[in-house]
């Protein structure tokens, strides 16, 4: 008999459960809060008269055809991109490509806006160019434009990343069959690639069409006017110029109803996307390529790179001679470090918060059965996506009624919601490793009794090294890009990084601006930069870089 | 003695039921053979706690086990394939079959070296399983078996596929723990396997 050892510590199934329903009802209860809270603030008011008015009608639709639009352009333009980074494998500088796809989703939208005034604005190099080129073209950044330009800038990079994982789950027997048959043209892409495709794609619109209907500070500093303002910044406008709660809380309502029952019609179909590539494919086969397909291949990818880069260039070279002045070197700083200090203050705690919570919420969807209990931790993904992070954010100030003038409360509920809101993306980042523990060794485990800490320890640890660092970096530079919730409850005296870049632009200080934006670029560098030198296990020792996994090899 | 009486499992409510009347004496090992699909991993499966059976006992010297989580009952499987953490490198594998927190005290650790050793894989502790053959992975996989010292060992096809000489090494092994009394039962298909461990035969 094996010498009998004490249970494993948090070998309960509870601990397994527990936290995950405990944190997704708290979600839950505090959107609910939230909500309630704007209601009751509101009183009686006269909400039927409100949603009849042509105010509200306006910016409905223009929420919903912005987003729609921007769902088609990004979708349109990610398939090639993704099509022409699968089928070419070999050419250098393909790693720093996906990495440039990867930043698109942490890039912080008003830096990534100032980069896009740098290139397509009214003195921007773009707009300079078609001027020479065609006088009285009439292009105009702000407006429909520019809301739908930073969309495709931020979600065709995303889209374009998940496609080509849709692509890259094509299994090595069917492309070689595929490759042997000479499958071409229509075919190929019935035989091979729909079937990858087709079962990301609905998720993946839905994704992009919630990011876009959510969308607010590219609103912010592109649209604005009463003819292009979405929900997302009609809620801003009324909790924080014309304090109408009640305005608020049924923009939010709407909100809610159309992006909700949009992931409710997805989830009833069991789709799901993942953000990051969880496993790694034997060399695949080569497929018959026509004449001018490589040609296409490789203008489709240099236009794509062109219109990611430029923006990023722009910032940089416009920023460059903000941060090395030549004669006065210390004012730019005064500002600077201490909002980065303050930035990291709210996005180091949020982003440690976000993937705790992602982790126990998985742990919880897999221990759940029954269909309400498995709903809770669900909903941990969704919810922050489509609550407005104002709206948790003023239920909660209403609720707790922190004193005023002291910001380290302002800012712990700041970091609260924003670790909250960065949970569906480290969530993604981390579900394909959790569920790539396989049921042959979940089984092994099982018998050898590696339970509760134990599992966590040696099976679980080792494999979620490397994606807990992703995901913190992640979680980190979401929050530390987020011009959201600050906005609402930051002083404007002490300003984050982000307040401090729309406050530049704001005054019109372009230069420092420019400074502001390529500091905090620099600085999420370095965040992905440390937080990916975390090594795997297996690389630690021996065998250097992760092999892709052989198949078995049967009798 | 095992006794698995009336067994009875169906993966699915409209599936073929299989019902399961077994006995094997302490120190026997019992041979199961039949085609693909004929429920030998299923009963293996079920006697290892990774399946539920509808109804029936399992009972290990008269104590009923079925009720038992896996991690409770006092067996150790060996399968086909998939027996080893991929992550983790041999010595892992096999301490955490000894203590699952892989808290191991010195004659623990010596003992995994020197089993190590005994089965021609000296100095292989820190490789990882994706770096051996098939035949060296089954004997970490058998190793790790034998020193949990568990009374029953369940092998499902654990040779199926491997050299000749691999055999020999891990009928060794396997002959070397029956003679220590340890219960077994074999699903194999293959004639000189059971031939070789089995004192019992029995046709699905």
């Amino acid at each position: 008999m094996a010498n009998e050892v004490q249970a494993p510590p948090f070998s309960h199934p509870r601990w397994q459960l527990w936290p995950g329903l405990v944190i997704g009802s708290g979600l839950l209860l505090l959107a609910g809060l939230g909500l309630g809270s704007l209601l009751q603030a509101s009183g009686a008011s006269d909400a039927g008269r409100l949603l009849a008015g042509s105010y509200f009608q306006n910016v409905i639709r223009f929420t919903l055809w912005q987003a729609f639009l921007s769902v088609i352009l990004s979708l349109g333009i990610a398939l090639p991109v993704a099509f022409a980074l699968n089928r070419f494998r070999a050419f250098p500088g393909r790693a720093l490509v996906l990495r440039l796809l990867e930043l698109s989703l942490v890039l912080p939208t008003i830096v990534a806006v100032s980069g896009l005034i740098a290139v397509f604005g009214r003195q921007g190099w773009f707009t300079a160019l078609l001027d020479a080129g065609l006088p009285g073209h009439g292009w105009n950044l702000y407006g429909l434009n520019g809301i739908l330009l930073a969309h495709v800038f931020f979600n065709a990079p995303l889209a374009a990343r998940i496609l080509l994982q849709a692509l890259e789950t094509v299994p090595a027997p069917r492309l070689r069959v595929a490759s042997q048959l000479g499958l071409h043209g229509w075919w190929l892409w019935r035989a091979v690639h729909w079937p990858a495709l087709k079962p990301v794609l609905p998720g993946l619109a839905a994704l992009v069409f919630t990011l876009c209907f959510t969308s607010f500070a590219i609103i912010m500093t592109l649209g604005g006017g009463p003819r292009t303002t979405t929900l997302e910044v009609a809620i801003y406008q009324a909790l924080r110029f014309e304090f109408d709660f009640t305005q608020a809380a049924l923009f939010a309502l709407c909100q809610l109803a159309i992006c909700g029952s949009l992931w409710f019609l997805v989830f009833r179909k069991r789709l799901d996307t993942a953000f990051m590539p969880n496993r790694q494919l034997s060399q695949p086969a080569s497929l018959v390529r026509g004449k001018w397909f490589g040609v296409a291949c490789g203008l489709v990818l240099a236009a794509f790179i062109v219109f990611l880069m430029t923006p990023l260039v722009a910032i940089a070279v416009r920023g460059l001679p903000a941060l090395i002045p030549m004669n006065e070197p210390i004012a730019l700083y005064h500002q600077l470090l201490p909002a980065t200090a303050r930035s990291l203050l709210i996005a180091v705690p949020a982003g440690v918060g976000a993937v705790a919570v992602a982790l126990l919420t998985l742990a919880a969807a897999n221990r759940a059965s029954g269909r309400w209990l498995a709903v809770i931790p669900a909903m941990t993904g969704y919810l922050p996506l489509i609550v407005p992070p104002l709206v948790l954010g003023t239920g909660l100030f209403i609720f707790l009624k922190p004193q005023l003038g002291n910001p380290m409360q302002g800012w712990s509920l700041v970091a609260l919601i924003n670790g909250l809101m960065a949970v569906p993306f480290t969530l993604q980042v981390l579900r394909g490793p959790v569920s790539s523990l396989d049921s042959a060794s979940k089984n092994q485990a099982d018998q050898l009794g590696v339970l509760g800490w134990y599992r966590w320890r040696w099976l679980y640890w080792p494999i979620l090294r490397r994606p807990i660092a992703l995901a913190l970096a992640y979680g980190i530079a979401l929050s530390l890009g987020d011009f959201g919730v600050i906005a609402l409850f930051g002083s404007p005296g002490q300003p984050t990084l982000p307040v401090l870049l729309y406050q530049q632009l704001g005054s019109y200080r372009m230069t420092e601006a420019a400074g502001t934006g390529l500091w905090l670029l620099l600085v999420l560098i370095s965040i992905f930069a440390s937080l990916s030198g975390v090594s795997s296990p297996s690389s630690g020792k021996g065998s250097g870089a992760i092999k892709p996994v052989p198949e078995p090899d049967h009798a | 003695m095992l006794e698995i009486n009336q067994l009875c499992f169906r993966y699915a409510p409209n599936e073929t039921q299989w019902r399961f009347n077994i006995t094997v004496p302490k120190g026997q090992c019992l041979a199961i053979q039949g085609p693909s699909g004929s429920g030998k991993s299923t009963l293996l499966s079920l006697i290892a706690g990774f399946l539920s059976p509808d109804e029936g006992q399992i009972f290990w010297d008269q104590h009923p086990i079925h009720t038992l989580y896996p991690w409770q009952r006092p067996v150790t499987s060996v399968f086909q394939e998939h027996n080893l953490f991929e992550h983790l490198d041999v010595f892992s594998n096999i301490g955490l079959g000894i203590h699952p927190g892989l808290k191991l005290t010195p004659s623990q650790r010596k003992a995994i070296d020197s089993g190590l050793e005994r089965t021609g894989l000296a100095g292989f502790g820190a490789r990882m399983p994706g770096e051996l053959s098939g035949g060296q992975r089954q004997r970490v996989a058998l190793l790790r078996a034998l020193l949990r010292q568990q009374p029953i060992l369940l092998l499902d096809e654990p040779m199926t596929g491997l050299d000749p000489e691999t055999r020999a090494i891990l009928y060794d092994m396997v002959l070397e723990e029956k003679q220590r009394g340890v219960t077994m039962l074999l699903a194999s298909h293959d004639n000189e396997e059971r031939r070789t461990l089995a004192d019992i035969q029995w046709n699905l």
